[in-house]
C-alpha cells in the first residue's frame, strides 16, 4: 500500500490538495514531492530577497520546515504556490531585519539610479546584456526585486502579490513600474539608437 | 521603436531565472531533517507518556496501600522526608536513565548519522 502511494506520489500530474492530504497522512515521499515541485519558486524568492548565497539553503531549508510544520493550517483558500511563497517571503523579510540588511529599502530612486552600474555601450556586442540587467536588478530595493520576482518570473497576479507580502495592489504596480522605469532610463543613458540595432541581434541569438 | 525594443529586453530579462542555487542534496537532507524532528517529537512525547504513566501506577499504589495498610505507606514518607536528598538523587538519576533510553541516546545517534 505505501509503495503504491509513493508511486502516486510521483505522478506529476497529482494536484496539490492531494499532495497536501498525503503529507498530512505522514506520506514523506509526497513531502519529497511537494519540496522539488516548489524548490525553484522558494529558492528563487528567497535568493533574491536575501542575496547570500551562502546561506541560501539555510534559509530555504527553514522556509519548508514552516511549510511541513504549519501545512495543517493550509485551507485551500489560495493556490499552494501563493501560500507557500507567503512563508518564503516572510521568512526571507526576518532574516533581513534580523540581520539589519532592511536599511536597503530605499526609495528614493535617483539614489538608486545613481547606484546601478554604467552599461560600458563599447564593450556590448560582446556583452551579455541580459545579464546585466539581471546583475542590475539585484542591486535594486529589496521591495522592487520582490515584485518583479513574484509578477515576472513566478507569474503571481497582482492580488496574489497582495496576498503575499501584503502590500496594496496600487503600491505593486507602481513598484513594478518603478523598476522597469529605472532600468529603462539607465539602458537609455547608454545605448543611443544605431547600437540598438546590435542589441536587437544579440536578443535575437538567445 | 527604441521604448518597445527596451521593453522587450527588459522584460526578456525579469523572465529569465536568477542565478540562485542550492546543492543537489537539498532535498535529502531537508527530508532527513524533517524526519529525525518528528522522531525526537515522538520520542520526547513516548517519555513523557511513561513517566506519567509511572507516577499514576506510584500514585495508584501509594493509594491502595494506604487503604490496606497505612502504617506501611506512613513509614515510607516518612523515610522520604528523612532522606530527602538521597531519594532525589536516586529518582532523578532513573528518571535520567528513562530519559536518555528513549531521547537522548535516539538523538545523539541520528545526529551521528547526519555527520558521517
Amino acid at each position: 500500500m505505501q509503495h503504491l502511494i509513493a508511486d502516486r506520489c510521483q505522478t506529476p500530474g497529482m494536484n496539490d490538495a492531494e499532495l497536501v492530504n498525503q503529507v498530512l497522512n505522514g506520506n514523506m515521499n509526497a513531502f519529497t514531492f511537494l519540496v522539488n515541485r516548489y524548490q525553484k519558486l522558494v529558492v528563487h524568492i528567497t535568493g533574491r530577497l536575501i542575496q547570500r548565497r551562502e546561506e541560501l539553503e539555510d534559509v530555504c531549508q527553514d522556509v519548508f520546515l514552516k511549510v511541513y510544520q504549519n501545512l495543517g493550517k493550509y485551507r485551500n483558500e489560495c493556490k499552494l504556490s501563493t501560500w507557500i511563497a507567503t512563508i518564503a517571503y516572510n521568512t526571507s523579510i526576518n532574516y533581513l531585519r534580523k540581520f539589519k540588511k532592511g536599511g536597503e529599502v530605499n526609495s528614493d530612486d535617483r539614489a538608486v539610479f545613481e547606484k546601478l552600474a554604467d552599461f560600458k555601450s563599447d564593450d556590448y556586442e560582446k556583452a551579455d546584456l541580459h545579464r546585466y540587467i539581471r546583475e542590475q536588478i539585484e542591486i535594486l530595493p529589496v521591495h522592487y526585486r520582490t515584485v518583479l520576482t513574484l509578477y515576472h518570473l513566478e507569474e503571481f497576479s497582482y492580488q496574489e502579490i497582495e496576498q503575499i507580502t501584503g502590500m496594496p495592489e496600487g503600491t505593486v504596480k507602481n513598484y513594478l513600474f518603478r523598476a522597469k522605469a529605472l532600468l529603462k532610463e539607465k539602458l537609455k543613458f547608454v545605448i543611443n539608437e544605431s547600437s540598438l540595432k546590435i542589441v536587437k541581434e544579440i536578443n535575437n541569438e538567445k | 521603436m527604441k521604448n518597445e525594443e527596451l521593453d522587450h529586453i527588459i522584460e526578456k530579462s525579469f523572465r529569465s531565472e536568477p542565478d540562485f542555487h542550492v546543492s543537489t542534496d537539498f532535498t535529502r537532507k531537508l527530508i532527513f531533517l524533517v524526519t529525525s524532528r518528528e522522531q525526537w517529537k515522538t520520542d520526547l512525547r513516548e517519555y513523557l507518556f511513561l513517566t506519567t504513566v509511572l507516577i499514576l501506577l506510584l500514585a495508584v499504589a501509594s493509594g491502595t496501600y494506604y487503604l490496606i495498610d497505612k502504617d506501611i505507606v506512613i513509614r515510607i514518607f516518612s523515610f522520604i522526608t528523612q532522606n530527602t536528598l538521597s531519594v532525589a538523587f536516586i529518582v532523578f538519576i532513573l528518571n535520567f536513565i528513562l530519559f536518555a533510553d528513549r531521547v537522548l541516546l535516539r538523538l545523539l545517534f541520528n545526529r551521528w548519522n547526519r555527520t558521517n
